[in-house]
């Protein structure tokens, strides 16, 4: 018996493991539940560049989330999808039509020549630009991960993008407009240069190499900047040295070398890269659903849940009697664990995750009436009721076993295959049907063997009801 | 109870035959009015739906229930006549619009025109789905080849722990669950217009899993008989394996189907369908299990000349434990 009891005391551990990680760490909701949008981009190739490589993609997420962070959405997700799409989660996005606006038009860049006399406006605008969006930094680091923002908060949030909104609209009018794009410019590369310092090479187009070679003779030995936009935001503003005035950088490339270290020298090249993207995107799949909504779902779906398992407790215990009421402590076991593996895990809770949360649970009590079928045959054909219920547990673990696996099988294919809410599907039922194994064969087992081993619990009638302790020659059906 | 699974199985395959045949034929109809086996939800056709909640602030504009002629006139305007319209709630307070996909500029123009005409909306409750048809494409692709995929694989592992023979027929009873899951789609959507979406494929795929699950017991169970009896027909350790889970099979199905039920009748709107797709899943392939895929084993065993186990593989005994005298 010394066995169970270790046992009991790990069971007994880990369940409060789970209370604690379940209070602590907090369960992340997906859009469909607590309000957000869903955007899937997808890149379309053009005649120039018919296929999408990875170097592309690379430098459309970094555009798309230069853009989504203009939205101000706090923990939006951007992440790759396939080999020519982009997914983009929006949580609490108040406004899905100008998110999809904003996200869908194609990357405008743009070299500007600064106005004469504005280098201390510029100088002043950047810095007060800078503080904002520290601040803004500092304000969504400190959020809380689940999303409750109090509307003070919220508020602070808005007037800070508010303010940077026009501080960039103040540095955009520092600079002539012009017509060199993204268009003319065809490569971008971050390189070393002596030591630790790198700079960025850009190359230009023959038409492209004339205009820049014309707007940096302008500014050459001037002190003013040429003004590198990405969709109207100030990417780097290099001087240009005053051997250039004659001629202009020619050729049709350049180099902006600065304090750059190796990684701001590659963030550079890749939004160079973005900008002079010619690939259109396109907003292919929104998904959207109003905050308020989502809670109402949340609710029917956990009260569903709370129905559905109360009534398959109560059958439990109604029909299996001791047994029955050590599996329920097994199952409430089981649910905590799950739960808590969620958090743990990070599973994002969609609404087909509850759904498959709520499966499992119908699910987990399987192996139980496997092993507890099991038992009473044992116990019909006149075994001890020891040996029924070790007996029951050894020829039921076969079927559960095959069962599970089976199950693990549909998991892994929907996981592998599938996207979005039905990943999140396989995710919960797979953790799941893995919990459950554990929790019947180390959770109910070590309470069943507990009880027997208590004198006021040896009554097999307590296992089986209806059974005849004194037939004397029990035929096996 | 004793079921005399063996005797009857005339009966027990002229009811699954006549379900399949049911579920193909009503998927043959929906073939020629739809372009496919069942009413294809946006997920898999593309589109735009709109769901707009009215704002009851106002308690008196909230008295009547929208007007779908109403509506239908605003989507005219727009040209989008061809749009389908529903009221949903329990005061009809609910729009929910089907049109095709719609680019973000024509749909900021729909809702403030629907918005003028008949709301104001609540913005809190609004749900947007924009599904292009490339995603609808991509969608259906990947929910079919997930299918696929774990089928193969379930019969990968079913030969790898039973035999060839038990993992052919234990897919045949699964391809009987999923005919007949779909072919009650097929009807539902010819009758009351409900769609499929890729939670319907999810639902197949778990309906695999779990009715896999009540064939392999059955089975586990047969291979036990047949290791414990080894000169008895195959006929009767069928029969006999059936009725020794059967309190196991329908004791499991109903605490599966008790939370699923709750969900139908407590879950939102887009776990309705999914739950009654499963419920309905979960039934077939209970009933397969029990009916089907176990007499489908005996015919073959007899068929093949193994109706009494000779296999040496077969009766390879598992090791029982220590304290188990061998019964």
């Amino acid at each position: 018996m010394a066995k169970y009891r270790a046992w009991l005391g790990v069971i007994l551990a880990l369940t409060i493991a789970a209370v604690v990680v379940i209070t602590q760490l907090p369960t992340r909701l997906g859009l469909d539940l607590r309000g957000g949008s869903q955007l899937t981009i997808q890149v379309q190739p053009t005649e120039a560049i018919p296929t999408v490589t990875e170097r592309e993609m690379e430098a459309v997420q970094t555009v798309v989330e230069g853009r989504v962070n203009g939205l101000g959405v706090s923990e939006a997700v951007v992440q790759q999808l396939g080999n020519n799409q982009l997914l983009v989660q929006l949580p609490g996005v108040s406004d899905p039509q100008q998110a999809e606006r904003v996200l869908g038009g194609t990357a405008q860049l743009e070299f500007r020549a600064q106005r004469a006399g504005t280098d201390q406006q510029l100088q002043i605008e950047n810095q007060i630009l800078q503080g904002h969006l520290g601040e803004l930094a500092a304000l969504q680091a400190a959020l809380p991960p689940n999303g409750a923002i109090t509307s003070e908060t919220q508020a602070r949030i808005d007037r800070l993008q508010a303010d940077i909104a026009n501080s960039e609209a103040a540095i955009v009018a520092l600079f002539e407009p012009s017509t060199l794009g993204g268009d003319a410019l065809t490569d971008a590369i971050a390189r070393p240069t002596s030591g630790t310092l790198w700079e960025v090479v850009i190359q230009f187009n023959n038409e492209g190499g004339n205009e820049f070679a014309e707007i940096s003779r302008a500014i050459a030995g001037t002190g003013r900047t040429i003004g590198i936009f990405l969709d109207n935001r100030l990417l780097s503003a290099p001087t240009v040295n005053v051997q250039y005035a004659e001629t202009g950088i020619t050729g049709g490339s350049a180099v902006i070398s600065g304090n750059f270290t190796a990684e701001s020298a590659r963030d550079l090249e890749i939004q160079l890269r973005g900008g002079a993207l010619p690939l259109p995107v396109e907003v292919v799949e929104n998904r959207t659903v109003g905050p308020t909504l989502g809670r109402d779902s949340i609710q029917r779906s956990l009260y569903a849940g709370l129905a559905g398992l109360v009534l398959v407790l109560v059958f439990m215990a109604v029909y299996y009697r001791l047994p029955g009421i050590l599996a329920d402590i097994a199952l409430i076991v089981y649910a905590l664990l799950t739960w808590a593996a969620f958090n743990l895990l990070g599973v994002t809770l969609t609404l087909p995750g509850i759904a498959g949360f709520i499966l499992s649970i119908g699910m987990a009590v399987d192996a139980n009436v496997l092993i507890f079928e099991r038992t009473r045959e044992e116990l019909r054909s006149d075994k001890t009721l020891y040996r029924s219920v070790e007996s029951g547990f050894f020829r039921a673990f076969s079927s559960i076993l095959d069962g599970n696996v089976t199950t693990l099988i549909s998991c892994l294919a929907l996981f592998y295959f599938g996207a979005g809410l039905v990943k999140g599907f396989a995710l919960t039922l797979g953790i799941g049907v893995l919990i459950s194994m554990f929790t019947a064969l180390t959770c109910t087992r070590t309470l069943m063997f507990l009880a027997i081993s208590l004198p006021q619990f040896r009554r097999p009638s307590l296992f089986c009801p209806g059974l005849n302790p004194v037939r004397p020659n029990p035929v096996r059906p | 109870m004793k079921l005399n699974i063996i005797q009857q199985r005339g009966l027990w395959w002229g009811i699954s035959t006549m379900l399949v045949l049911i579920s193909l034929v009503a998927m043959a109809i929906s073939w020629q009015q739809f372009g496919a086996p069942l009413r294809p939800g946006l997920d898999f056709a593309g589109g735009t739906r709109l769901q707009l909640t009215r704002a009851c602030v106002a308690t008196d504009s909230c008295t009547v229930g929208l007007d779908v002629s109403e509506v239908r006139q605003v989507l005219a305007q727009q040209g989008l006549d061809s749009s389908s319209i529903q009221v949903l709630g329990d005061d009809q307070q609910v729009l929910s619009i089907r049109t095709r996909n719609l680019d973000v500029e024509e749909r900021t123009t729909l809702q403030s025109a629907l918005d003028e005409a008949i709301g104001p909306f609540d913005p809190g409750s609004t749900q947007i789905d924009s599904v292009g048809p490339v995603i609808g494409r991509q969608l259906l692709v990947s929910g079919l080849l997930a299918l696929l995929v774990s089928f193969a694989g379930i019969v990968a592992y079913l030969s790898l722990r039973f035999k060839l023979d038990y993992a052919l027929l234990a897919i045949l009873a699964l391809a009987h669950d999923v005919i007949v899951t779909a072919g009650v789609f097929a009807i539902l959507g010819l009758g009351l217009g409900i769609e499929v979406d890729s939670l319907f494929i999810v639902s197949l795929l778990t309906i695999v899993g779990f009715s896999v699950n009540d064939t392999v017991v059955i089975y586990d169970r047969v291979r036990e008989n047949l290791k414990l009896n080894p000169g008895s027909h195959i006929n009767d350790v069928v029969d006999s394996a059936v009725n020794q889970t059967l309190s196991r099979s329908i004791n499991t199905s109903l605490t599966t189907i008790l939370p699923l039920v709750a969900i139908f009748i407590f879950g939102g709107q887009t776990l309705k369908y999914f739950a009654l797709a499963l419920i309905v899943g979960f039934l077939a392939g209970s009933y397969s299990s029990i009916f089907v895929a176990s007499s489908l084993l005996a015919l073959w065993r007899e068929r093949t000349g193994q109706a009494y186990s000779g296999d040496p593989d077969e009766a390879t005994p598992q090791s029982e434990p220590q304290s188990e005298p061998q019964s």
